[in-house]
C-alpha cells in the first residue's frame, strides 16, 4: 500500500467518524430529556404558548425527527448555521465563530510552541545526564507539573503576575511589553504590526504556559526516554568509535533520531489543548470559542453548542489527518506495514 | 529472585509454630472490634437509605415501611455501639471555662485532641494494612501448598519499586481520608454546613469573661475569611475557640471538614467511573479482538467518534442536558457524572487494551478452545480475559487521577456535583478571588492535595505497569491520566 492510499483510506475513515460525532450530539441535544425550545425562552416566556411555538418552529422541532435530523446535517454541511438564540442574540453563528476562533487558535497556536519549546530541551537534557540529581530534579518537576489541574495553576499564575510589582518592582503589565491588564482578550486586529504580535503574544502568554503543562510534562517524559534509547543503538557506537566530536554526534545522531517519536505525540496533545480551553479561557478571561461553549452550556443555548461541537469535532479530524501525513513523512514505514 | 526471597522470610519469621495463623486472625479480630460500631452505623445506614430511596410501590408500601422502620431502629442501635475512632471518643470540640478546657478528650486544647484523633485514625488504618500484608506474607509462607507462583514475581517486583510504593502511599492515605471523613474533621457537615443554624454549641467570650453560647451559622459569619484583615489561617482557632487545620472558606465554613468530606464524593465518583469504563473497555476489546474485521473497524470509528468530542466538552454538554433528570439528582448528581464518565472515558481505555487482546487472540490456545467447542462468550472470559486484566489496572489507576481533576474542574465551572456537597474543586472557585489577598489558603490548599492525589495515582500506576509488565512503557497512558485537559 503506497503511502498516497494510506492518507487516502484514512481521510475515507474521518468521514464517518465526524458523522458519528454529529449524530450523537444532535440526539443528545434534540431527542434528550430537554426541551431546547423551553431552555431558550425566559420564566416568563415558557408559560406563553405563542412564545414557545415561535420557538419551537425557529429550532424546526415541530417537523418530523427523522426530517429534522436530515435538514440540521445538511445545515452542518453546507456551513448554514443559522443564527443563536440567546448569547449575543440573534447573531449569525458563522460570524461568531470566525470572532472567537481566531484567538482559540492563537492560544492553542502558542501553547503547542511553549510546550514544545520548553518540555523536549528538558526531556532531551534529563535523557543525555540520566540517572543524576538533575535528572531526576527534572523528571519530578515534570510529573508534578503533569498532575496540577490547569484551572488551578490558571489561578495561582494570575495570583502570581498581579503580586509581581510588589516583589520585584515591575509590574506584568508594563514589563517589556506594555498591556492594558493581565488577564484578557488578546487584540487579534493589530496582529499584522510588530508592536501588535507582541502586545498580543505576552497577553496569551500565562494562559498558554498553563494550557500547554500537561503536555510539556508528557513531551518531556517521553522525550527523555527516546534519547536513552537512542543512545543505546549501534550506530551510535559506530559513530563515536568513528571519532565524530561529542558534539555532533549528540546534534546529528542522538536528537535528531529521538525526535522522531515525539512528532505523533505532539499532535495529539492537541485533544487536550481543546478539552482545556474551555477552563482556561474561563480562568483568563480570554473570549475564545471554548469560552463561548461553557457561556452556551450554562445558558441552555443547545442549539449553539451543538453546533460548536461540531467545529470541534471538525478540528480534532482534521489534526488527526495532519498527524497522518506527518507520520508518512517522518517514518516512511508506516504506510508500507499493511495496517 | 523468588526463592532467594522466600528463605530471607522463612529465616526472619517469629515463630515457627502453626499458631501464628490463629494469633494473625486475633489481632484482626481485635482491629475488627474497635470500629465494629462504626462498620455497622455504615451498613444499617446504607440499608435504611436504600428503603428511603425505594419510590411508592402501592401494595409494597406497608411492607417496604415497615422495613424502613427496622432500617431506621437497626441504624440508631448500631449507633450506640462504642467505636474508638469516633468523635464522640475523642471530642475536640469544646471550650475554655476561664481556667480550663471543658469538654475536649481529656481536657486537652481542641488542636490537640484533634491532632490525637487523626494520629489514631491514620494509626489504625496503617495497623490494618500492616495485618493485610502480614497475612499475604503468611499465606504465602506457610499456608499455600506451592512454594512459587508466577504472580510472586509481579508482587516482588513491585515491592522493589520505590516510587510505586510511593504512590500507593499516597493512594492509601486518600482512601483513609475519604473512608473516615466524618471522624477526621474538626466538625461535621451536618453541624458546620448544613444546618448551621440549628446547632448550638459555648464558647468563652473574653470580652465579658463568661462562657457564653451561639449559634454555629452566627459563628461562621464572624469566623470568615474573605481578605487580610478577616481571615482564619490554617492551624489556627477563631474568636470562638474552634480550631481550623486547614482554615476556614469564605462562608466562614471549616476547610478541612469540607476537604475530608469532598474527598468522598471524589473517590465514590473516580472508582465507580474507572470501574464503570473498564468493563465496557475490556468487554469491547475482547469482542473487537475475538472477531476482528468489521466488528473491531466499527468499534474502531465509534471510539473515534466518540474521542473526537473533547471530553470536558462532552461532560459539560451531558451535565447540562441531564441536569433535571431522576438520574442526576442521585447522590448530588455524582451518580450521573460518573455515569457519563464512564461512557466518554472508556474509547481511551479501549485504545490501549484492545492491542495486547489482539495479540492473545492469536495464541494458540484460543484457537485450541475454539476447536474444542467451547462459547465464544466462555473463550473471552476464561482464556483471554486474564492477560488483560493487570492493563486495565495500569490504566484504571492513571485515569483515576485524570477523573479527579475532571470532576474538579466541573465543580470549578459550577457543573456536576450539585452545591451544598463538598467537592473540592468548588473550595478552589471559592476561594478564586482572594487568592492574592491574605486569605490565600482557600485556593492554595484543595490544589495542592489534588496535584499529590494525582502524581499519588500516576505513580502507582507506573508501579503496576513496572511490576506486570517490566519491558513496557506506558507513554500511551499519558493522555488518560489528564481529564481531558482539565
Amino acid at each position: 500500500m503506497s503511502r498516497l492510499t494510506y492518507v487516502a483510506k484514512r481521510f475515507l475513515l474521518a468521514i464517518p467518524v465526524v458523522w458519528l460525532g454529529t449524530t450523537m450530539t444532535w440526539f443528545i441535544i434534540f431527542m434528550g430529556p430537554i426541551d431546547p425550545a423551553t431552555r431558550l425562552l425566559s420564566q416568563g416566556q415558557t408559560r406563553n404558548p405563542a412564545a414557545y411555538r415561535a420557538a419551537q418552529e425557529q429550532l424546526g422541532l415541530n417537523t418530523p425527527p427523522l426530517e429534522h435530523y436530515l435538514e440540521y446535517m445538511t445545515n452542518l454541511l453546507t456551513f448554514d448555521l443559522g443564527q443563536t438564540f440567546l448569547l449575543y442574540q440573534g447573531s449569525s453563528v458563522n460570524a461568531l465563530i470566525l470572532d472567537f476562533l481566531p484567538r482559540t487558535l492563537w492560544l492553542g497556536f502558542w501553547s503547542v510552541l511553549i510546550a514544545v519549546l520548553i518540555g523536549v530541551p528538558l526531556g532531551f537534557y534529563a535523557g543525555m545526564r540520566s540517572n543524576t540529581v538533575a535528572d531526576y530534579l527534572a523528571s519530578f518537576g515534570g510529573i508534578v507539573w503533569r498532575a496540577m489541574p490547569n484551572f488551578w495553576l490558571a489561578i495561582m499564575l494570575l495570583a502570581l503576575l498581579g503580586s509581581l510589582q510588589g516583589m520585584i518592582g515591575v509590574s506584568w503589565q508594563q514589563f517589556l511589553v506594555p498591556i492594558d491588564a493581565i488577564s484578557g482578550s488578546p487584540d487579534m486586529s493589530r496582529i499584522g504590526t510588530v508592536d501588535g504580535f507582541l502586545a498580543a503574544t505576552k497577553k496569551v502568554l500565562p494562559a498558554a504556559i498553563v494550557l500547554g503543562s500537561a503536555s510539556m510534562g508528557n513531551e518531556m517524559r517521553i522525550g527523555r526516554t527516546a534519547v536513552l534509547e537512542v543512545r543505546n543503538e549501534d550506530f551510535v557506537d559506530m559513530a563515536k568509535a568513528k571519532g565524530v566530536s561529542d558534539r555532533a554526534l549528540v546534534w546529528k545522531h542522538v536528537l535528531r533520531n529521538a525526535l522522531v517519536p515525539l512528532v505523533p505525540i505532539i499532535t495529539s496533545e492537541a485533544f487536550l489543548l481543546i478539552g482545556g480551553s474551555v477552563l482556561v479561557e474561563t480562568v483568563f478571561g480570554i473570549n475564545g470559542i471554548g469560552w463561548l461553549f461553557y457561556r452556551a452550556a450554562i445558558q441552555g443555548d443547545l442549539p449553539l453548542v451543538g453546533t460548536l461541537m461540531y467545529v470541534f469535532i471538525l478540528m480534532i479530524v482534521g489534526i488527526n489527518l495532519i498527524q497522518d501525513l506527518l507520520y508518512t513523512v517522518i517514518d516512511p514505514r508506516v504506510g508500507l506495514e499493511g495496517a | 529472585m523468588a526463592g532467594a526471597t522466600s528463605d530471607r522470610e522463612r529465616a526472619s519469621t517469629v515463630r515457627p509454630t502453626g499458631s501464628t495463623a490463629l494469633v494473625w486472625a486475633g489481632a484482626g479480630v481485635a482491629l475488627f472490634a474497635l470500629e465494629a460500631g462504626a462498620l455497622a452505623t455504615f451498613l444499617t445506614g446504607m440499608v435504611a437509605d436504600l428503603f428511603a430511596f425505594v419510590p411508592p410501590l402501592g401494595p409494597a408500601q406497608p411492607a417496604v415501611a415497615t422495613l424502613a422502620e427496622w432500617a431506621n431502629a437497626a441504624q440508631s442501635a448500631a449507633r450506640e455501639v462504642p467505636t474508638l475512632l469516633s468523635r464522640e471518643t475523642i471530642p475536640n470540640g469544646g471550650y475554655w471555662n476561664g481556667r480550663r478546657w471543658v469538654g475536649t478528650f481529656l481536657g486537652l486544647e481542641p488542636a490537640l485532641a484533634w491532632a490525637v484523633r487523626v494520629a489514631l485514625v491514620y494509626g489504625y488504618a496503617f495497623a490494618c494494612a500492616g495485618w493485610a500484608i502480614l497475612g499475604y506474607r503468611l499465606y504465602r509462607r506457610e499456608i499455600r501448598p506451592t512454594d512459587w507462583s508466577p504472580r510472586d514475581d509481579v508482587v516482588d517486583r513491585f515491592r522493589s519499586h520505590t516510587w510505586g510504593k510511593f504512590g500507593l502511599l499516597v493512594v492509601f492515605m486518600f482512601v483513609v481520608m475519604a473512608v473516615f471523613a466524618p471522624a477526621l474533621g474538626p466538625t461535621t457537615v451536618e453541624q458546620n454546613m448544613r444546618e448551621s443554624y440549628s446547632h448550638e454549641f459555648s464558647y468563652w467570650n473574653s470580652d465579658a469573661g463568661e462562657v457564653q453560647t451561639t449559634l454555629v451559622g452566627q459563628a461562621n459569619l464572624q469566623s470568615q475569611s474573605t481578605g487580610t484583615s478577616s481571615r482564619v489561617m490554617p492551624f489556627t482557632y477563631d474568636d470562638y475557640n474552634r480550631y481550623h487545620p486547614f482554615g476556614t472558606l469564605p462562608t466562614g465554613r471549616d476547610l478541612f471538614t469540607f476537604i475530608a468530606t469532598g474527598s468522598r464524593i471524589s473517590l465514590i465518583i473516580g472508582v465507580l467511573s474507572v470501574g464503570l469504563s473498564a468493563l465496557l473497555a475490556a468487554s469491547l476489546a475482547l469482542v473487537a479482538a475475538y472477531y476482528r474485521g468489521r466488528v473491531d473497524l466499527g468499534m474502531v470509528l465509534l471510539s473515534d467518534a466518540v474521542m473526537a468530542m473533547p471530553q470536558l466538552l462532552l461532560l459539560i454538554m451531558l451535565t447540562q442536558v441531564l441536569a433535571e433528570t431522576w438520574i442526576g439528582g442521585i447522590y448530588s448528581g455524582a451518580f450521573v457524572l460518573a455515569l457519563i464518565f464512564a461512557g466518554t472515558g472508556w474509547t481511551y481505555m479501549w485504545r490501549s487494551v484492545r492491542g495486547p487482546a489482539l495479540q492473545v487472540a492469536q495464541r494458540q490456545w484460543v484457537d485450541a478452545a475454539r476447536s474444542f467447542g467451547q462459547k465464544p462468550r466462555v473463550i473471552m472470559r476464561r482464556h483471554m480475559l486474564p492477560y488483560i486484566t493487570g492493563y486495565l489496572l495500569i490504566y484504571g489507576s492513571m485515569t483515576l487521577g485524570g477523573a479527579i481533576i475532571a470532576i474538579a474542574g466541573l465543580s470549578f465551572l459550577g457543573l456536576g456535583v450539585s452545591p451544598p456537597t463538598p467537592e473540592w474543586g468548588r473550595a478552589i472557585n471559592l476561594g478564586q478571588d482572594y487568592v492574592t489577598t491574605g486569605s490565600w489558603h482557600i485556593s492554595l490548599i484543595p490544589g495542592l492535595l489534588i496535584t499529590i492525589v494525582v502524581t499519588g495515582f500516576n505513580a502507582l500506576g507506573d508501579g503496576v505497569r513496572d511490576a506486570i509488565d517490566p519491558q513496557s512503557d506506558s507513554a500511551g497512558g499519558a493522555a488518560a491520566g489528564r481529564g481531558g485537559g482539565a
